[in-house]
C-alpha cells in the first residue's frame, strides 16, 4: 500500500536558512503522526471521556480550557469546551477510541489525514508564532501540554505548546502548504531549519 | 570638520563618517545623525517649500513634530515621500530629496503664490472655485478644470508609481504594563512595574531612548543624565521580563487596552539582514499602560516665524547636546517662560552667541536671570519679536515693547542681527494616546496647556504629558505609575527615587500666544495657515474648533497640528472672547504619527489568500489543467490539449463522459461529520426533507433553507451509522452551511446532543462518471462487489483500492451512471492514478470544472447561481423536497406572500437560435427589438456549449418560466453587444427520465 502524501513535499527544502548569523532559530518539521483523533463530550460527560483518552492512551489530560499532555508519542489537549485532539505516532487511535466512547459518552473523528501537524521548536518559535497568531504564547499563559484552537488569516491552527520552547500545530491539510511557506518566511529573519 | 558641528560633545559616533545625498549634493554626517542634524551640521538651513505660499522653510524642531522639513526618500525608482528630516537617520547611501518645488529647493516658480497671498486664505478652494461662471465652466466644472493646477502647485511630496519590494512584517505581543516613551517617567515606570515582576514593553520612538536625559545637562542619581539613562537601559535589558523597542511608535490606542506601534527596523541600515523587515507592526495587548510621552515646545505666532533660522529652543537644546550642532552662531531667544533659559544656556555652553533674550514678561525670576547673565546676553524684557529678516536664512529680527496682559505692540522698533531665533511659547503635554483613550483633555490655566483626561481604560500618565515638567517630579510620577500599573499596592514612598536637583526655574509660561503685527504669522507651518485665517474662520461662522479645523486645515496632514494646536485654540479663543478651556481642543484619533501602509498590509501582500488545495493538485498541475479559484481553492478548469480552446476542451471532455468513462476531482465539496444520537433528528429539522428515515449504508439527496424561507443550499448525506452522518455541502458555502448549522445548535436547540466536525480535508473525493464507470470500478476495487445489487444507486460500500481504504458512494451529478470514491486524503493522488490506469482501456479522461458544468447544465442540475440567495425552492422546482410531514428551518417563512404564486422568477432552459453562445447575467426580455431592449423578464444564470444537443444551452431564471416553456423570447446582453432569439424550454434538457443513470 503507498504511503499517505505530505501536503508539504513539493516545498519541502531541508536544511538551514534565513539568517543563520545567530545560528538557527528555529527548527521546522512535519510530525506526521499516523493517528490524530478529535473526542468530543457531551455535556456533562467530560470526565467520562477524560478518562477514557487516558485508558486509550495514557495521557491524564487535565480538565480545564486548553488543558493538555504531551509525550514523545503521544499528546491530547483541548480545542473547546469538551473537546480534545489526540494524536499518535502510531496506526489505530481512532479505533480504540471509538471502543471506549459510546454515542451515548460523546463522538470520535477521524481526522489523521486531514490535518498537518508542524512543529515548531528552538529558542525563537514564540516570536515566529507571534507574527503569525494574536495569542499569548508565554510561559504562564500557555504551559507545557496546553493548547489553544486559533487561525492565521483563514487558516484555523490548532496549537498545543509540547516543550519550553517547542509548539505542534494542527492545520487543516488543504491550507498546509500555503501556511508552511508563511512560516518559513516569517522565520527568515531568525533563521530556521528544516528537518 | 563640518561649519556647524562643535569639536565635541555629543552622543555621535564621530569616528566613522556617513555620507548621504540631498538634492543631489553628497553631504557626510555621523552614525547617530538625523539628517536634520547631519544637514544642519553642514550649514544648510533650506529644506524645504511650504504648502501654499512655496515660503522657504528650515527645521522647526528636532523630532517627530516637526511640521516644515519633510523630504522624500529614494529608494531606486521607489519614493517615499513626507518623512520628517528630524527622524530619519542617515545611513550609507540615503539619498534624499526635497519637496514641493520646482524647479529647484533654492529657485522655486511656485515661490509667485506668496505675492497672491490674501487670495489664497481659508476657505479659498470653496470660495474661489465652486461657484463663478466664466464661459462655459461653471460651478463643478470650473472646479474639475482647476484642480489638476492647484494640486500641481500646492501640496507635500510626491508618491511614487513603483511598487514598494520592502519586506514588512506585523507581530503580536502581550505584555502585563507597556510602557509608552523612555524619557526619565517612562524609565522609572519600566524598572517600577519589572521590579514587580511584571512582563513589561518599553516603547520609544528616538533611536536612542532616554528622552530629555539624552540632551539635558541635570544630574541624576549622582551621574550626568545621559550616563544614567545608559545605566538603566543597561538593567532594563538584562530583565528576562522587559523587552526594549527603539525606534517604536506607539500610533493608536484601542478597546480592551489593545495598542498600535510601528517598529522602523532597518531604515537606518545601510542593508537589512536576511528576512528582517523595513517596518513592523506591533499589536500590543496589555493590562495596563504608562504614558510618558512628554510634551512638545510649541513656538509662538508672530510676523515672519517661518523663516529659516527660527528654531524652537529646545529643538537647538538637543541639536547642541545630542548630536554636537550649533544652529547658529549668533542667537536670539524669544520666550515667555523661563525654562527656555535653559535652552540658551545649553547653546552658549556649546559655542555659540547668545545675542539678546526677548521675554514678553515684564519680570523674570532670579533663576532665569542667572542663566542670562551666564549666556552673557542682554536681557529685554516686556518685548517681543515682531518681524523677522532674510530670504532662505535669517539675518536678523525686530523687536518692540510688548504688553503680555493687552497685547499691544508698541515702542520704536529694534533690529537685532541673529542667524538664529530660538522660540519658546511654553510646553504641550503629549497627550494624543491619553485623549484616543480617555474622556476630553482639561486645561491647565497655569501651566497653559491641555493635560490627560480622564482615563476610559487602565492607564497612568507620568512625567511631562502629566504636567511634570521638571526632571525631579518625572522620575517621582514614573516610579509611582510604574507601581500603579503594576498593581503594587505597597506603599513604599520615594524609596527607590534617584535624587535629580528640584529645577529652579518655573516651567509656567506667560499666557501669550501670538504677536499681533503686521505680515504672515503662521500658526500651522505644515498647512500654511496663518493668524489672520483663523481670524477670518471664525468672523465667517466656524466657532467650534472642529470647524475650525476642516475650514482652514489647521492641524491637519502628516504632522497632525502637534506645533500648531494649542496657539490656534488660543488664536481661536481670543477671536470668540472665551477663555480657552471653553473653547476646548479637537479629538485626537490614530494615528499619532504617519504610518507605512506597508506596514499595516505586512505579509497579506502578493498571494492575499491562502492558496486551498486538493490532495490531487499537483498531479492536475502536472497534467496541463489549467487552473482556476473557486473560492480559496483551486480546482482545473480544464485539461486543455495543445491548440485547443476552452470550450473545444471541454467538449472533448464531456463527449468522453457521456461516450464511456470521465473523472472529476470532488475533493472541494464541504464534508461535515454530524454525530450524536440526535443527528438524524438534527438533519431532519435543518433539510427540508426526511432523514431519519435514510438507512444506513444509503445517501439522500438534500436541501437547505435559510430561516427567511429562502433556498440556502443543496447535496447528499450519507449515513454511516446509526448516529454518524457525512453531509456534502458545495464547494463555496461549506463555511456558511457550518457556520449556520453551529449556531442552531448553540443557540437554538442545546439540547440537541450532536457533533459537527469539518471534515472536508479528511477526503479525497473523485467522481467517475460515464456508462463505463461501474467496469473501470470493477477493475480496481477489491474487498466489495460494486454490482448493481451491491451498490444500487444511492448506496454506500466500503472496499480497498490497491491497499488504500475507500468508500463509494453511487451518486450522480452528470446525468451519468456515476460514483463519488472517496479516500484519506494522504492516498488521494495514488487512489486517483489508480482510477485512472484502470480507465485507461475505456478511454478514461480527467475532465474540469467546464466539462461538469456542461454536465450538469445539460441535467438541469442547479449550483450557486441559481441558489443566489433570492429563489425559493419552488423557484428550482425543487418542490417535491419540502416535506409536509415535519417542520424544518425555512419551512414557517418559505409560503409567506411574495415567495409564492405569479410573478416569480423561476428556472427555464434557454436554447440558443442563432448558434451563438449565451453570457451568464444576459438579460431575457420579449421585444425582438435591440435597440429597445427593455422590459427584462429574467437573466442566464449559467451557460455551456451541450456536446449532447450540439447547441449553445443555458439555465436561465424567468418571470413564470414554467409557463412560458415552448415560447421564444431573445437574449439582451447589451455589455458585451449580443442580442439574439432565444427558446425557453424545461430545465431538463438531457435524458429527463434518468435513465442513463441506471447504468
Amino acid at each position: 500500500m503507498a504511503e499517505p502524501l505530505s501536503p508539504l513535499q513539493p516545498v519541502w527544502r531541508p536544511g538551514r536558512h534565513g539568517n543563520l548569523s545567530g545560528g538557527a532559530g528555529v527548527v521546522l518539521s512535519e510530525t506526521r503522526p499516523a493517528s490524530i483523533v478529535q473526542v468530543a463530550a457531551w455535556p456533562g460527560s467530560e470526565r467520562a471521556v477524560i478518562a477514557a483518552i487516558r485508558a486509550a492512551t495514557g495521557l491524564a489530560v487535565p480538565d480545564g480550557a486548553g488543558g493538555g499532555v504531551a509525550t514523545a508519542t503521544k499528546a491530547a489537549f483541548g480545542i473547546a469546551p469538551g473537546r480534545f485532539l489526540v494524536v499518535d505516532q502510531a496506526e489505530g487511535l481512532e479505533a480504540e477510541l471509538r471502543g471506549r466512547i459510546d454515542a451515548r459518552t460523546g463522538s470520535v473523528t477521524g481526522l489523521s489525514h486531514g490535518r498537518t501537524a508542524i512543529r515548531v521548536d528552538g529558542p525563537k518559535a514564540e516570536w515566529v508564532l507571534a507574527k503569525l497568531f494574536a495569542i499569548d504564547f508565554g510561559l504562564t499563559a500557555l504551559p507545557a501540554g496546553s493548547g489553544v484552537a486559533t487561525q492565521h488569516h483563514d487558516v484555523l491552527a490548532q496549537i498545543q505548546r509540547t516543550g519550553a520552547v517547542r509548539f505542534d500545530l494542527y492545520v487543516f491539510r488543504s491550507l498546509a502548504r500555503s501556511f508552511w511557506q508563511t512560516l518559513c518566511h516569517s522565520a527568515e529573519d531568525v533563521g530556521y531549519e528544516v528537518i | 570638520m563640518s561649519p556647524r558641528r562643535t569639536p565635541d560633545g555629543g552622543r555621535i559616533d564621530r569616528s566613522r563618517q556617513v555620507r548621504f545625498t540631498f538634492d543631489g549634493t553628497s553631504y557626510s554626517g555621523h552614525p547617530g545623525d538625523t539628517l536634520a542634524s547631519a544637514l544642519l551640521a553642514n550649514g544648510v538651513t533650506l529644506f524645504g517649500r511650504s504648502f501654499k505660499y512655496h515660503r522657504p522653510r528650515g527645521v522647526m524642531t528636532a523630532g517627530i513634530d516637526e511640521p516644515n522639513a519633510l523630504v522624500t526618500v529614494l529608494e531606486g525608482d521607489v519614493r517615499e515621500p513626507n518623512i520628517p528630516a528630524t527622524m530619519l537617520e542617515i545611513r550609507d547611501g540615503l539619498t534624499v530629496v526635497s519637496q514641493n518645488r520646482y524647479p529647484s529647493l533654492a529657485f522655486d516658480l511656485g515661490a509667485i503664490n506668496g505675492l497672491a497671498g490674501r487670495l489664497f486664505s481659508a476657505g479659498f478652494y470653496y470660495k474661489t472655485f465652486m461657484g463663478p461662471v466664466i464661459g462655459p465652466l461653471k460651478g463643478t466644472r470650473f472646479w474639475m478644470f482647476c484642480e489638476w493646477f492647484i494640486r500641481r502647485a500646492a501640496g507635500l511630496g510626491r508618491a511614487g508609481h513603483a511598487a514598494d519590494r520592502s519586506r514588512y512584517e506585523r507581530v503580536n505581543a502581550f505584555c502585563d504594563v507597556l510602557v509608552v516613551g523612555a524619557g526619565p517617567a517612562g524609565l522609572m515606570a519600566a524598572r517600577a512595574a519589572a521590579d514587580e515582576g511584571r512582563r513589561v514593553i518599553l516603547a520609544d520612538l528616538d533611536a536612542r531612548p532616554g528622552g530629555s536625559a539624552n540632551w539635558s545637562d541635570e544630574t541624576i542619581d549622582g551621574m550626568a543624565a545621559p550616563e544614567w539613562v545608559a545605566t538603566m537601559l543597561a538593567e532594563l535589558s538584562g530583565r528576562d521580563n522587559v523587552r526594549i523597542l527603539p525606534r517604536t511608535t506607539v500610533w493608536g490606542y484601542y478597546d480592551d487596552n489593545t495598542l498600535a506601534a510601528l517598529e522602523r527596523v532597518t531604515d537606518h541600515k545601510a542593508k537589512p539582514e536576511t528576512g528582517e523587515p523595513r517596518h513592523r507592526t506591533w499589536t500590543i495587548r496589555t493590562g495596563s499602560v504608562v504614558l510618558a510621552t512628554g510634551a512638545l515646545e510649541r513656538p509662538m505666532v508672530f510676523p515672519g516665524n517661518d523663516r529659516p533660522g527660527v528654531m524652537l529652543a529646545a529643538a537647538a537644546e538637543r541639536y547642541a547636546s545630542e548630536f554636537g550642532v550649533l544652529v547658529g552662531e549668533r542667537a536670539v531667544l524669544f520666550t515667555n517662560n523661563d525654562r527656555a533659559y535653559r535652552s540658551a544656556a545649553a547653546l552658549a555652553r556649546a559655542g555659540a552667541k547668545i545675542g539678546t533674550i526677548v521675554d514678553v514678561r515684564d519680570t523674570v525670576s532670579a533663576a532665569a536671570q542667572r542663566l542670562a547673565s551666564e549666556c552673557g546676553a542682554e536681557l529685554l524684557t516686556g518685548r517681543a519679536v515682531v518681524a523677522t529678516e532674510g530670504r532662505s536664512r535669517l539675518t536678523g529680527v525686530t523687536v518692540r515693547a510688548f504688553d503680555a496682559k493687552s497685547g499691544a505692540v508698541s515702542g520704536d522698533a529694534r533690529n537685532l542681527a541673529a542667524d538664529c531665533l530660538l522660540v519658546s511659547g511654553g510646553w504641550s503635554p503629549a497627550l494624543h494616546l491619553a485623549s484616543q483613550a480617555g474622556a476630553k483633555p482639561r486645561w491647565d490655566a497655569a501651566l497653559q496647556a491641555f493635560l490627560p483626561p480622564e482615563p476610559t481604560q487602565n492607564w497612568v500618565a507620568a512625567g511631562a504629558v502629566a504636567g511634570a515638567y521638571t526632571t525631579a517630579e518625572a522620575l517621582r510620577q514614573g516610579l509611582e505609575a510604574g507601581r500603579r500599573a503594576a498593581g503594587s499596592s505597597d506603599d513604599r514612598g520615594e524609596i527607590g527615587i534617584p535624587l535629580a536637583a528640584d529645577d529652579e526655574l518655573d516651567p509656567a509660561p506667560a499666557p501669550v500666544f501670538e504677536i499681533r503685527a503686521d505680515g504672515k504669522a503662521f500658526v500651522d507651518h505644515q498647512h500654511d495657515v496663518t493668524a489672520d485665517d483663523v481670524r477670518l474662520a471664525h468672523r465667517e461662522g466656524f466657532v467650534s474648533v472642529e470647524h475650525l479645523k476642516r475650514y482652514t486645515t489647521l492641524g491637519m496632514a502628516t504632522d497632525q497640528g502637534k506645533t500648531s494646536n494649542v496657539p490656534g485654540m488660543a488664536i481661536m479663543a481670543a477671536a470668540v472672547g472665551k477663555p480657552v478651556e471653553e473653547v476646548g481642543t479637537t479629538r485626537f484619533r490614530p494615528p499619532f504619527a504617519p504610518v507605512s501602509l506597508g506596514s499595516l498590509a505586512a505579509e497579506r501582500h502578493g498571494h492575499l489568500k491562502p492558496e486551498r488545495l486538493t490532495p490531487m493538485h499537483d498531479w492536475h498541475v502536472a497534467g496541463g489543467a489549467t487552473m482556476m479559484t473557486a473560492g480559496l481553492w483551486f480546482r482545473p478548469q480544464v485539461y486543455g490539449q495543445p491548440g485547443e480552446t476552452v470550450e473545444q476542451a471541454y467538449v472533448r471532455e464531456a463527449k468522453a463522459v457521456r461516450g464511456s468513462v470521465g473523472i472529476v476531482d470532488v475533493s472541494t465539496l464541504g464534508k461535515i461529520a454530524v454525530q450524536g444520537p440526535d443527528a438524524a433528528e438534527f438533519l431532519d429539522r435543518v433539510y427540508t426533507n426526511t432523514f431519519s428515515t435514510l438507512p444506513v449504508g444509503k445517501a439522500r439527496y438534500g436541501l437547505m433553507l435559510r430561516e427567511d424561507g429562502f433556498a440556502f443550499d443543496d447535496g447528499t448525506t450519507w449515513r454511516l451509522g446509526e448516529t454518524e452522518f457525512l453531509m456534502t455541502t458545495t464547494t463555496v458555502n461549506a463555511g456558511k452551511v457550518m457556520q449556520h448549522l453551529e449556531y442552531l445548535l448553540d443557540v437554538v436547540w442545546p439540547d440537541l446532543r450532536v457533533h459537527l466536525t469539518s471534515v472536508t480535508d479528511e477526503w479525497a473525493g473523485a467522481a467517475l462518471s460515464g456508462p463505463k464507470a461501474r467496469q473501470v470500478l470493477e477493475a480496481c476495487v477489491t474487498g466489495t462487489a460494486v454490482d448493481d445489487a451491491t451498490l444500487p444507486f444511492m448506496g454506500i460500500v466500503r472496499g480497498e483500492i490497491d491497499g488504500a481504504p475507500v468508500t463509494i458512494c453511487r451518486l450522480s451529478f452528470s446525468g451519468e451512471l456515476a460514483y463519488e470514491i472517496y479516500c484519506g486524503a494522504g492516498y488521494g493522488t495514488h487512489v486517483w492514478e489508480t482510477l485512472i490506469a484502470a480507465g485507461r482501456p475505456f478511454g478514461i479522461v480527467p475532465y474540469g470544472l467546464e466539462a461538469l458544468g456542461a454536465l450538469r447544465i445539460e441535467k438541469g442540475h442547479v449550483t450557486g447561481a441559481e441558489i443566489d440567495g433570492r429563489t425559493t425552492a419552488r423557484d428550482l422546482h425543487l418542490d417535491w423536497m419540502l416535506s409536509k410531514k415535519k417542520p424544518f428551518v425555512g419551512s414557517a417563512m418559505m409560503d409567506r406572500e411574495g415567495m409564492t404564486g405569479p410573478g416569480r422568477l423561476e428556472l427555464v432552459g434557454v436554447v440558443s437560435l442563432d448558434g451563438r453562445p449565451l453570457n451568464g447575467g444576459a438579460h431575457i426580455v420579449e421585444n425582438a427589438n435591440p435597440a429597445a431592449p427593455r422590459d427584462s423578464i429574467g437573466h442566464v444564470t449559467s451557460v455551456c456549449y451541450s456536446p449532447a444537443l450540439r447547441r449553445y444551452i443555458a439555465l436561465a431564471l424567468v418571470e413564470d418560466g414554467k409557463a412560458r416553456r415552448g415560447t421564444r423570447a431573445f437574449v439582451s446582453d447589451p455589455v458585451r453587444n449580443r442580442f439574439g432569439p432565444v427558446e425557453l424550454v424545461s430545465h431538463h434538457f438531457f435524458d429527463p427520465e434518468g435513465k442513463r443513470l441506471h447504468g
